[in-house]
């Protein structure tokens, strides 16, 4: 491989003053795998992301009470997430715009506006939920959550507005490979590998179909496949500025990150599990990593922790940009990660309000929390169906996508996923806005 | 180092590849999204939008019916 970088003119453009750097390679082999690692990034920031705090709460939860029989759940939604994703990938990359613009311009503006005030609404009680993990972690870590938070916020707010996307992507996915250590913690617990495998095979755990299994497996459900998700990957993809030759690298990635957060969150629930065979009851998973001490050790009890902030963290700054994005595509406003903070004044101030604010939110002392994360969920559960069923029918618009629209099988798999969210979707918010209506288990 | 190619260089890069990150590269020309307008309404779109309508009133009398009870409507809270 030649390590010589060149600066040349446009392809078939002698006039362009437009320069364009490549890097040369003697091998196929050698140019595939640098176009990959080019256009790697958002299929991996956006499913590990997906794996945020509230995601390690839930993951956590299913393993404290339920130990590994959940695991075939998670399995189940790789390829549920995937499917969900590529076709973002698609609609990304065809028109080089995202999820918000394109609703608002096809559906037109009562759609539109009603898709952006419901994502910047789930978007924003989201993000408070993230830094009440953030601080819950910090005070179990001895850190005062009044530095730790604001701290953070800063953190967040720092990375993004450096004017250069390349810079904010390496940041994400170095805080992704942070996630690496959950394989370590996983094998470190010594999960029995009989229950492993058992756990693979669809059944109904020891107990019986119960009212909180349905509740825990729409949670861990709900949690997999997130509205935000969809906003964020198309508006990265187009900030990205893939091209039409980088779909199949875009898939790849997209397939490798689902893969790797789906292993992710059965560590997770193996971590839980830990912490029910040696007979704790779940109530937050700092308790637990404080519970795990005496038993496995300050590193796993720490790592746990900082864990969580990671999850926190990354979370956050793809909810904020899911946000920031969407609003600049509506509004017409300039909203690119490469553009300087003086030049997209608009993006980067939604951006910075949105971490802002929900990080002073956790810090009011008595701030209505529970009332927040019961609002994440009924709106997410609102959310959720209507934005997979704008991307359902945006890919199926030939006019619009052409080669790139959906196929018949496409569309077979992505009906049976819409009409099962559908349904949980219903039924989640049905029984956190009418609890009274289902029967105690 | 950044070098400006002459023909010479051209030449001997056809027989080379060369890898280019997306945001060197030129910009692609996508899909024009504004001259297409709205989305036509076939039968299919409108058996979609109507049902997402459906859920969506139903998700409204949902939390409408939790504030009530929440309000002590429908009995007593413990």
């Amino acid at each position: 491989m030649s390590n010589k970088v060149l600066t040349m003119p446009a392809a078939g453009a002698e006039t362009e003053i437009m320069p364009v750097r490549g890097r040369v390679v003697k091998s196929k082999w050698t140019f595939n795998l640098l176009t990959f690692l080019m256009v790697f990034g958002p299929g991996l920031i956006v499913m590990v992301a997906d794996n945020d705090a509230g995601a390690v709460s839930t993951y956590i939860q299913a393993g404290a009470q339920y130990g590994t029989h959940l695991l075939w759940v998670i399995l189940l939604l790789l390829p549920v997430t995937y499917f969900i994703q590529e076709m973002v990938v698609r609609l990304g990359i065809a028109t080089g715009k995202g999820h918000a613009a394109m609703i608002y311009q096809r559906f037109g503006k009562w759609w539109g506006l009603f898709s952006l005030a419901d994502l910047e609404l789930v978007n924003f009680f989201t993000l408070v939920t993230e830094f009440a993990a953030i601080d819950l972690a910090c005070a179990n870590l001895g850190i005062d959550p009044r530095i730790g938070v604001p701290a953070a916020a800063a953190g967040l707010i720092t990375i993004a507005v450096t004017g250069s996307y390349r810079r904010w992507e390496r940041m994400a996915v170095a805080l992704c490979s942070l996630d690496l250590i959950w394989l370590y913690l996983a094998w470190k617990l010594h999960p029995p590998l009989a229950d492993l495998g058992h756990g693979l095979i669809p059944g109904v755990p020891a107990g019986g179909l119960t009212g909180d299994l349905v509740f825990m497996v729409i949670a861990i459900i709900g949690t997999t496949v997130a509205p935000w998700q969809l906003f964020f990957q198309q508006s990265c993809i187009a900030d990205k500025k893939l091209r039409f030759a980088d779909v199949k690298w875009a898939r790849l990635d997209t397939f490798l990150g689902a893969c790797f957060t789906i292993t992710v969150a059965g560590c997770m629930l193996i971590a839980g599990n830990y912490s029910r065979i040696h007979g704790f009851t779940f109530e937050d998973p700092a308790k637990m990593a404080n519970n795990l001490l005496p038993l496995a050790g300050w590193f796993v009890r720490n790592a746990l922790l900082l864990l969580m902030i990671n999850a926190a963290l990354l979370g956050a700054t793809a909810i904020s940009l899911s946000s920031a994005w969407a609003y600049g595509e509506v509004r017409g406003w300039p909203h690119s990660l490469e553009l300087p903070f003086y030049k997209a004044k608009g993006f980067y101030g939604i951006y910075a309000f949105c971490t802002a604010v929900a990080a002073g939110v956790v810090l009011i002392p008595k701030a209505p929390l529970q009332l927040i994360i019961l609002s994440v969920q009924v709106l997410a559960g609102v959310m959720l169906p209507s934005a997979i069923i704008f991307l359902q029918l945006l890919l199926n618009d030939r006019e619009l996508l052409g080669a790139y629209a959906n196929r018949p099988w496409n569309n077979a798999v992505n009906w049976t996923i819409i009409v099962v969210l559908f349904a949980l979707s219903v039924i989640l918010a049905a029984q956190v806005a009418a609890p009274k209506l289902f029967p105690a288990s | 180092m950044a070098t400006t190619m002459n023909s010479l260089e051209l030449e001997e890069l056809e027989s080379r590849f060369v890898v280019i990150h997306p945001l060197d590269d030129v910009p692609e020309e996508k899909v024009d999204t504004e001259s297409l307008g709205p989305m036509a309404m076939t039968m299919s779109v409108r058996v979609s939008l109507v049902s997402l309508r459906a859920y969506l009133v139903l998700m409204v009398l949902l939390v409408m019916y939790h504030a009530l009870d929440l309000a002590g409507l429908f009995g007593r809270h413990v």
